[in-house]
């Protein structure tokens, strides 16, 4: 009798106790992202803000221009003749590219504009031409983490009829 | 005459034979009886289990003590499978995070909550962390709540920290499965 209640007691004496085991599984991937951002010298001529700011879709409202009298209603772009028949309106902006867990040392840049423009009207980065059919490489060796500044150029020749002109770019980024 | 004493010699039988069978319905049957001792010996115990929580990834062998979480494919910018989140990207690192529930039932105890301990199997790989619930684990115990409430599910966050430094330069594995084991231990009150 007396050796039972030991028995009981000492059962009773240790803190109860469960285990389990929780088994995690991942398989991480390379990864890399691009965001626009307004340039530090955001809102002087050439550098109109963006819209959304600091994400990979942005908005980048030009203004209202006409070649006669170069005249142009934001004060943020720049505005140019560039032969007897042609104006420009341009405003910069910067793309980051970001790693992760990459071993690539840097990245090409393209870009690519998703419908056609009217005739006589040409969409530019950095003078060179978009098209809807390819990306065009703008870059071929940026750097992770920099800011790299380009500028978007739009060109109208003087036959364009009056009409809002809007383009969507596709700017891709591809760790080299 | 002598066919008057027959019938009443006829009546006497039949009422000796009515007799004989009264007698015999009124006899007992046979009986037994007994009785079962009978005792249980009622222990104290206490379990616990994961369980498939509805904003997180669906557990293997959910409802088990021994269940498997697969977060899939992680990146910093990428996509995340369906019940992974992704809280935060900093330039050193990323957090993807899924949630998950522990239950712990409990009998023959007077205790009306538990302890809940967590430590990693073995060291983390590489460029990995593991949090639950904000708490960093390591291969020590470490205590993730105080005051758990038996037979119900508690959500717990199961956060995996990966730096976003690349394969050999102090980043984790790329492109192969990582795997993990975590033991909980839910102690009572």
């Amino acid at each position: 009798m007396v050796g039972g209640l030991l028995c009981l007691l000492a059962a009773s004496a240790g803190a109860q106790t469960s285990t389990g085991q929780l088994t995690i599984t991942m398989t991480v991937q390379s990864s890399i992202s691009l965001v626009f951002k307004d340039n530090p010298a955001v809102g002087t001529a050439g550098f109109c803000p963006l819209t959304n700011a600091g994400t990979n879709n942005v908005g980048l409202d030009l203004g209202t221009a006409q070649f006669p009298g170069s005249t142009h209603s934001s004060t943020c772009v720049n505005y140019a003749h560039i032969s007897g028949a042609v104006y420009e309106v341009s405003s910069a902006f910067d793309v980051v590219v970001t790693k992760s867990n990459s071993s690539s040392a840097n990245y090409r840049l393209a870009a690519e504009i998703s419908t056609p423009p009217p005739a006589n009207v040409a969409w530019l980065i950095n003078n060179v031409t978009l098209s809807t059919t390819t990306f065009t490489t703008l870059d071929s060796t940026d750097n992770f983490g920099s800011a790299i500044t380009k500028t978007l150029q739009v060109q109208v020749k003087n036959t364009v009829p009056a009409q809002v002109l809007q383009e969507t770019i596709t700017f891709l980024a591809t760790a080299n | 005459m002598l066919s008057k004493h027959k019938s009443i010699r006829n009546l006497a039988l039949m009422a000796l034979l009515c007799m004989a069978f009264s007698g015999a319905a009124n006899a007992q049957n046979p009986t037994a009886s007994g009785v079962i001792n009978a005792n249980l010996v009622n222990k104290n115990g206490i379990s616990i289990q994961f369980d498939t929580n509805s904003s997180g990834v669906t557990l293997g062998a959910a409802g088990t003590s021994a269940a498997t979480a697969n977060f899939g494919a992680v990146s910093a910018f990428g996509p995340l499978s369906g019940g992974v989140t992704r809280p935060s990207v900093t330039a050193a690192n990323y957090t993807v995070r899924t949630i998950f529930d522990v239950q712990v039932v409990q009998g023959g105890l007077a205790s009306l909550t538990y302890t809940l301990t967590a430590n990693l199997a073995a060291a983390a790989p590489i460029g990995l962390s593991y949090k639950v619930d904000a708490v960093t684990l390591s291969t020590a115990s470490q205590t993730i709540q105080t005051n758990g409430g038996y037979n119900t599910d508690i959500a717990h966050n199961l956060d995996l920290v990966v730096s976003t430094a690349a394969p050999g330069a102090g980043g984790p594995a790329v492109g192969t499965p990582i795997t993990t084991v975590i033991n909980f231990t839910a102690t009572a009150n």
